[in-house]
């Protein structure tokens, strides 16, 4: 059978390269033919790509085509018109908010991306994703056959000899923190930055940064780095830019512990290799970072540099615990072995082509108004809570969509679920909800679900993370609800200003049922208005 | 460290909790002093608006299509009015084919501009933040040893 992947880019030495071309060698093994397009390539990949431009006429009705989608790549098009069957392997776009500020070009572009995996849905016949946190914005995209997908990790790929003279270098009783990954805004390696000043001032002053991968310093992240480096002033930190694979097993094999701080993560394989390689991992538990770790490792919901390095210094001085954590991480490694995640992916292929993937019943048709109230379940008391829960009981037929609490797992299965007797649609927040003083995270899946939506939307609170990057989206469907009591963000509400107009409401928190009562109306008035218009 | 703040399984997150416990506690002044570096170093949301300097060369960088056709001559006007939108409905493929790189450029140098003028914004900000940090250290230090003042 012929079953090919196409990529909007294949890098050498990036996770989705690297998980495709392990992919390739996979189906190549079961028998199959299997070819790598994309539209654009590293040199280094020259030998292993096709054109993506051929794809459509090289493409039969009997090919499978698996895409593999995570960045802006301007092929839905040409995926459109290629027969055959095609699968979507969704890898998790990184929020374009995490982007704002330092990158306009990849805030854009990762905004084009959701953009296309609605326009993809039409022209796929299912989807996998490595994550159920990636699985549930599936299905609140609308996607209908929806599969988690273990990761395919090449463990062998890990086994490369250290080099002898960094790791004689590295190895000189100092403790090394290690962060492996490309210096970009969502990897928040800034926040990695502070715990270690915190840990070496508060407990470890004979200790290293290693940070491996890529950092520009001519972009503006780069420098703010470098920056900030100057303004904390820990001594030894070691940027150690781009290295080799020996390189990096000299740092894995010389580190006390792995840490990261990340705020969005598909998957997350440097934590597993961490784990691979035995060295203890400390992650900050945003996006699928818990269920990357498995509860092997320290997830950490707090991002205090403060706890954080409280975590460092407990690894490195409690053997006894130490070794737990290991033990812990070698038994999570063991369950994703080559030979089982190899027939598990065998067999979630096989079911996708005898047409046997399993069918999301949970997906919501689109009813004609969605509730946006992201703290109704974390925080039920809040006045937006209590006007979310008037508002359902005054337009029954319409959709509330809230956050998950902090700890509670992604599933496939978003609502509706009674909470707080209204029936609410859950989402997984891109990062743990914190207490209440602290503003309310973002939740790509939620996203996802009310720009799929046709119908109004209302957002309860503007200043939230979430509504803000909705209301451009939603354009003249969108309304909202200010609490200006709580609200302290001048740049939010001026956005809000801007793309809302006359369809921006004040709370009144004295008078909860007035506020709700005017919105009901308005709804209504505009709906009289639609029916007159045509 | 809160046990609630954790996700372990081995060891459980309260035995963690337990053993951060068991850390010896810093003196409340480094505690604040580092408190206080931590704070400065936060980055302030910078607005995600295209730098005004560009905002001009933004507007132009497409240069596949002009303004709509017009005349000011009263007679003759509409006839050239209608032949230039004829010729620009039957040309433009054409145009936007012979174009088509030179729009790319522009946005490339576009992109690759902001990205300086950011570069720039972000050291100019981190100069200003290190020397504001630099001075509070001094004034600390000057207010710990009153002799120095006295000089």
């Amino acid at each position: 059978m012929h079953i090919h992947q196409l990529v909007a880019r294949l890098a050498w030495g990036d996770a989705i390269g690297n998980q495709v071309r392990y992919l390739q060698s996979l189906l190549r093994s079961w028998g199959h033919t299997s070819e790598i397009y994309a539209d654009a390539w590293d040199d280094a990949c020259r030998e292993q790509v096709r054109s993506a431009k051929s794809y459509p006429r090289e493409s039969t009705r009997d090919s499978v085509l698996l895409v593999h989608h995570s960045f802006e790549s301007r092929l839905v098009p040409l995926i459109a018109r290629s027969r055959g069957r095609k699968l979507l392997v969704y890898h998790n776009i990184t929020p374009a908010r995490l982007f704002e500020g330092f990158d306009r070009g990849a805030a854009l572009a990762c905004d084009a991306a959701r953009r296309e995996l609605l326009a993809l849905r039409p022209h796929v016949d299912g989807a996998f994703a490595y994550s159920r946190f990636s699985a549930e914005e599936l299905v609140a995209a609308g996607y209908r056959h929806v599969d988690v997908l273990p990761f395919a990790i090449d463990w062998n790929a890990f086994d490369t000899p250290p080099d002898p003279a960094l790791r004689e270098e590295l190895d000189d009783g100092f403790a090394n923190i290690l962060f492996v990954g490309r210096a970009v805004p969502s990897k928040y390696v800034d926040d990695v930055l502070r715990v270690f000043t915190a840990y070496q001032r508060l407990y470890q002053p004979k200790s290293r940064l290693l940070i491996a991968g890529n950092i520009h310093r001519d972009a503006p992240y780069g420098g703010f780095l470098h920056g900030l480096k100057d303004l904390l002033g820990p001594e030894h930190i070691r940027f150690m830019g781009r290295v080799s694979a020996a390189q990096l097993s000299a740092c894995f094999a010389s580190a006390t512990a792995y840490l990261s701080m990340s705020r969005h993560e598909g998957f997350g394989v440097p934590l597993l290799e961490a784990m691979y390689r035995d060295v203890p991992v400390v992650a900050y538990g945003a996006a699928a970072v818990p269920e990357t770790m498995g509860g092997a490792g320290v997830t950490s919901f707090s991002r205090d540099p403060l706890d954080v390095a409280q975590l460092l210094a407990v690894l490195e001085r409690e053997p006894a615990l130490r070794q737990q954590v290991l033990t812990a991480q070698r038994d999570r490694v063991a369950g994703l072995s080559q030979q089982a995640v190899a027939a598990r992916l065998r067999t979630a292929l096989q079911g996708f082509i005898e047409g046997r993937m399993p069918e999301q019943t949970g997906v919501p048709a689109a009813p004609p108004v969605e509730l946006v109230c992201p703290g109704f379940i974390t925080r039920p008391d809040a006045p937006m809570s209590r006007l979310a829960r008037e508002l359902q009981q005054r337009l029954p037929e319409s959709r509330l969509l809230a956050l998950r609490a902090r700890g509670e797992e992604p599933t496939l299965s978003l609502g509706p679920q009674a909470t707080e007797g209204a029936p609410v649609w859950h989402f997984t927040p891109d990062q743990p909800v914190g207490p209440t003083p602290e503003p309310l995270p973002g939740s790509s899946s939620l996203e996802t679900a009310v720009r799929a939506s046709t119908g109004t939307v209302v957002l309860l609170g503007t200043d939230t993370a979430v509504a803000q990057s909705l209301m451009q989206a939603v354009g003249r469907r969108g309304w909202g609800v200010r609490d200006a009591a709580a609200s302290s963000d001048e740049t939010a509400t001026e956005a809000a200003r801007q793309h809302l107009g006359p369809r921006l409401l004040e709370l009144d928190r004295a008078d909860i049922h007035a506020t709700a009562d005017a919105l009901v109306r308005s709804l209504a008035s505009k709906k009289r208005g639609h029916r007159h218009a045509r | 460290m809160h046990a609630e703040d954790l996700l372990t399984l081995k060891p459980t997150a309260q035995a963690v909790a337990a053993a951060t416990e068991r850390l010896p506690e810093p003196t409340t002044a480094v505690r604040d002093t580092l408190r206080r570096t931590l704070a400065a170093s936060l980055r302030a949301p910078v607005a995600g608006q295209w730098p005004a300097l560009l905002l001009e060369a933004r507007a132009k960088a497409d240069v596949r299509y002009v303004e709509p056709a017009t005349s000011h001559r009263p007679l003759v006007g509409p006839v050239l009015v209608f032949a230039k939108r004829t010729f620009r409905g039957a040309f433009q493929p054409f145009i936007n084919e012979v174009l088509r790189r030179q729009v790319h450029f522009n946005e490339a140098i576009l992109d690759a501009l902001t990205v300086v003028i950011e570069n720039q914004r972000e050291h100019a900000r981190t100069q200003a933040l290190w020397r504001r940090e630099l001075e509070a250290r001094m004034k600390r230090l000057e207010k710990d040893d009153p002799s120095a003042s006295g000089h």
